[in-house]
């Protein structure tokens, strides 16, 4: 056979499948409700089709053209045809209702890793720095850690920032970009066998850990306590669950098992999705927290207490008991 | 690219409203930083605008449209693969590896692959078909089609250069001109399938 005839004989099969496929997208320009219903079926029918005249036209070594074409449509049917569909609602309620609590528990042993990388500097850089203020002077320079006093002065009207920074906005936007970057480093840096992500949850432990020293030493707790109480219970929990999903595919990388390294790390990256939609929903709720609540200077410290106190209850209770059953 | 232009044009923006303005350049900031790649590969094209045009898409190894899951994996790596700086290990992973991916693309299972835009059926040259002097092997017909479909985008001198290669087809061996590209080109339109 001819390509021609080859050509004339299927053509029109050919150009079904691509009206079709056309009409699955939604062509550009063309209302969405104009599309007419499709019949997966004929769609299947003539993927087959088309995948066995690909086959004979490579075989045959036909024009490129009608290669170029056979390729094409062949390759949108298969998007279409076996695509997954991942997103929705209904997969977003199973996320939160087991999904991500459950992976948690899952890797239990990396999140103790991940807590105990994050925690230790931070205790041991605060008690150093609470002996010695001077100390704070060689994590940041002294406009700084002047800036963090003026900060958490009793006087100001909104703690945790200074009074002439302007709105809560700004410290929303700034959290956001600041945090949710902070966590998802946390993650990457744990491609290089988990070395990144614990170099970024010690050296992240023990900046704050010199800043509450610093603070506490300098008398301020009684304003940065109430502060910091409510939102971090879901901004450490969030930036030691990033650290978690980080080492899961260091230690992947390192010990594959009886999988290839790269296996391993396609898998380990699959399960530690999950702990990172969880994570970046933490921290946006973090940042919510944060910029205009936390900041409020009116509110008594006891009410921040009593908040935070159920914050924390709640989401290490979310983590540790939600889905239990369904699993 | 267009994000740092996008970036640029909204602080210019946002410095009017100020304050709150800021806050939202911030957030825009991390949208763009983090999101923009994630929510563009999630759409039918599978690319990020700067991606479509240059004709590229993100896929499943499978082929498969790109999932949300191994969206977010390969756009979160991307901070290890600018280290140690302007994507340093991207380079190294794709110069090393035979599949070209970088160390996101690795982890999530995707490949960048090229698609062409739709081409059109080629317009032939018309000329009057001539049946060959001799059997054809497959190769050379497929050699004889592709020269047919490519002949009106060369120039004369180039088409008759490659028509002299041919020329054996049309019993011209060893001659080339005009004359023999049309008789060539004549022995192509009988393999494409036309007799007249």
């Amino acid at each position: 056979m001819t390509p021609l005839r080859f050509e004339q004989l299927y053509g029109q099969e050919w150009g079904e499948l691509e009206t079709l496929l056309d009409n699955l997208h939604g062509r550009p320009g063309r209302p969405f409700s104009s599309r007419e219903p499709v019949s997966g079926a004929r769609v299947a029918e003539l993927y087959r089709r088309a995948c066995e005249h690909l086959a004979l036209a490579r075989a045959r070594a036909y024009p490129t053209y009608m290669l170029d074409r056979l390729e094409r449509i062949t390759a949108d049917a298969h998007q279409v045809i076996y695509q997954d569909r991942e997103l929705g609602l209904a997969r977003i309620r199973t996320l939160i209702a087991r999904g991500f609590p459950g992976a948690v528990r899952s890797h239990a042993r990396y999140v103790a890793v991940s807590a105990l990388t994050f925690v230790v500097p931070t205790i041991v850089i605060a008690a150093l720095v609470y002996g010695q203020p001077d100390l704070i002077l060689s994590v940041v320079d002294s406009d700084t850690a002047s800036s963090f006093d003026q900060m958490y002065s009793p006087g100001t009207q909104a703690i945790g920032r200074l009074r002439d920074a302007s709105t809560d906005w700004i410290m929303f936007g700034y959290y956001i970009r600041n945090n949710i970057g902070i966590a998802f480093q946390c993650f990457a840096g744990g491609l290089f066998a988990g070395i990144g992500t614990l170099f970024f949850l010690a050296y992240n432990g023990a900046f704050s850990g010199a800043i509450a020293g610093y603070l506490i030493a300098r008398g301020l707790s009684h304003t940065f306590f109430p502060f910091i109480a409510t939102h971090s219970a879901f901004e450490l929990t969030a930036i030691v669950l990033a650290g978690a999903a980080g080492l899961r595919i260091g230690h992947a990388l390192l010990a594959p098992g009886r999988l290839t390294r790269s296996q391993s790390l396609i898998v380990a990256s699959r399960d530690a999705v999950t702990l990172l939609y969880g994570v970046t929903a933490m921290l946006c709720v973090a940042a919510v927290i944060e910029a205009f609540w936390s900041s409020a200077g009116w509110l008594p410290p006891a009410a921040k207490y009593v908040t935070a106190a159920v914050c924390w209850t709640a989401v290490l209770g979310y983590l540790t008991i939600q889905g239990r059953r369904a699993g | 690219m267009i994000r740092l232009v996008a970036l640029y044009a909204m602080a210019i923006t946002t410095r009017v409203l100020g304050g709150i303005g800021l806050g939202f350049l911030l957030i825009l900031w991390f949208a763009l930083e983090w999101l923009y790649p994630i929510a563009f590969e999630l759409t039918r094209w599978g690319a990020t605008p700067g991606k479509r045009a240059f004709g590229l898409k993100v896929v499943m190894d499978n082929g498969l449209p790109v999932t949300p899951a191994a969206s977010v994996i390969r756009n979160l790596l991307r901070v290890a693969d600018f280290l140690p700086l302007l994507y340093g290990f991207a380079i190294f992973s794709m110069l090393v590896r035979r599949d070209c991916k970088r160390l996101g693309d690795i982890a999530a299972s995707t490949l960048v692959v090229y698609q062409p835009r739709a081409t059109h059926r080629p317009a032939l040259v018309e000329v009057q078909a001539i049946a060959p002097v001799r059997r054809l092997a497959p190769e050379d017909q497929a050699a004889l089609a592709a020269l047919a479909v490519r002949a009106p985008r060369l120039t004369g001198e180039r088409l008759d250069e490659l028509a002299a290669l041919a020329a054996v087809v049309s019993g011209d061996a060893g001659c080339s001109g005009p004359e023999v590209t049309r008789r060539v080109l004549g022995v192509a339109q009988w393999v494409l399938g036309r007799r007249t």
